[in-house]
């Protein structure tokens, strides 16, 4: 009979705290450390994210995006050797001086 | 209007303008065809702005292809002159027009260019040869 009451005894110690052989538990988190663990470092990760990938296209520069428009001065790759008296007739009803051109070839497009 | 817009004389990073040379340089050592690049805006008729551009070019003009892009008003001539005309007619031109256009809606300017150009080349027929020295 003594040994059944121990057993009970023991039973309500166990169930009182839960808590296994070898097992001790620490303070507990505080508020501050709960918000630093569990907001903070993934607002850091995210931040980092962020960073490499505002980085990566920044340094690419300013890109072309259709329906913008564009601002950039005219480039002409392969052209002649002074290309702003050209450029800067263009618009004016010139003379066809040669007549290479028109009677070629070619291709318009839009996008 | 978020997007900020491209300062002058930054169209193209330093990089993206050895693609688009790289490209040239490559439809005139493999294909023998000399490609000029413009891009700008094209004033009043896109099309007869694009053959003065050709124009300008002067003795090379008949020998040349002009690839002349406006990215304001979104539009590509492609201006072929008379001895350029004969090895590139005008449905390959349409077909790297094409292949530009693709690449410019996706907002790929440098690369569009750079891959039309190699179109170009690659339907560059080869003159026909002469063989005045054979009876």
């Amino acid at each position: 009979m003594p040994s059944v009451t121990a057993l009970g005894a023991l039973h309500a110690l166990g169930s009182a705290n839960n808590y296994d052989d070898g097992q001790q538990p620490g303070p507990g988190l505080s508020l501050l450390q709960t918000l630093l663990i569990y907001v903070g470092i993934p607002a850091l990760v995210f931040a980092v994210i962020w960073v490499l990938v505002a980085a990566s296209s920044s340094s690419r520069g300013p890109r072309y995006r259709p329906g913008v428009g564009w601002w950039s001065a005219p480039v002409w790759f392969n052209g002649p050797a002074e290309p702003d008296a050209v450029v800067g007739a263009l618009g004016r009803p010139a003379p066809d001086s040669s007549g290479n051109t028109v009677r070629g070839g070619g291709a318009s497009a839009r996008w | 209007m978020g997007v900020a817009p491209v300062p002058a004389g930054d169209a193209f990073t330093a990089r993206q303008q050895d693609d688009v040379a790289r490209s040239i340089r490559i439809a005139g050592q493999q294909a023998h065809l000399p490609v000029s690049v413009y891009v700008g805006a094209l004033e009043g008729d896109s099309r007869s702005s694009a053959q003065q551009l050709h124009a300008a070019l002067g003795a090379e003009a008949a020998r040349s292809v002009l690839v002349a892009v406006d990215p304001a008003s979104r539009r590509i001539e492609i201006v072929t002159g008379t001895e350029a005309h004969r090895r590139l007619d005008d449905r390959a031109a349409g077909l790297a027009a094409l292949t530009m256009t693709t690449a410019f809606q996706a907002g790929d300017l440098a690369g569009g260019i750079s891959s039309g150009v190699l179109a170009l080349a690659e339907h560059a027929r080869t003159p026909p040869s002469l063989h005045t020295d054979q009876p």
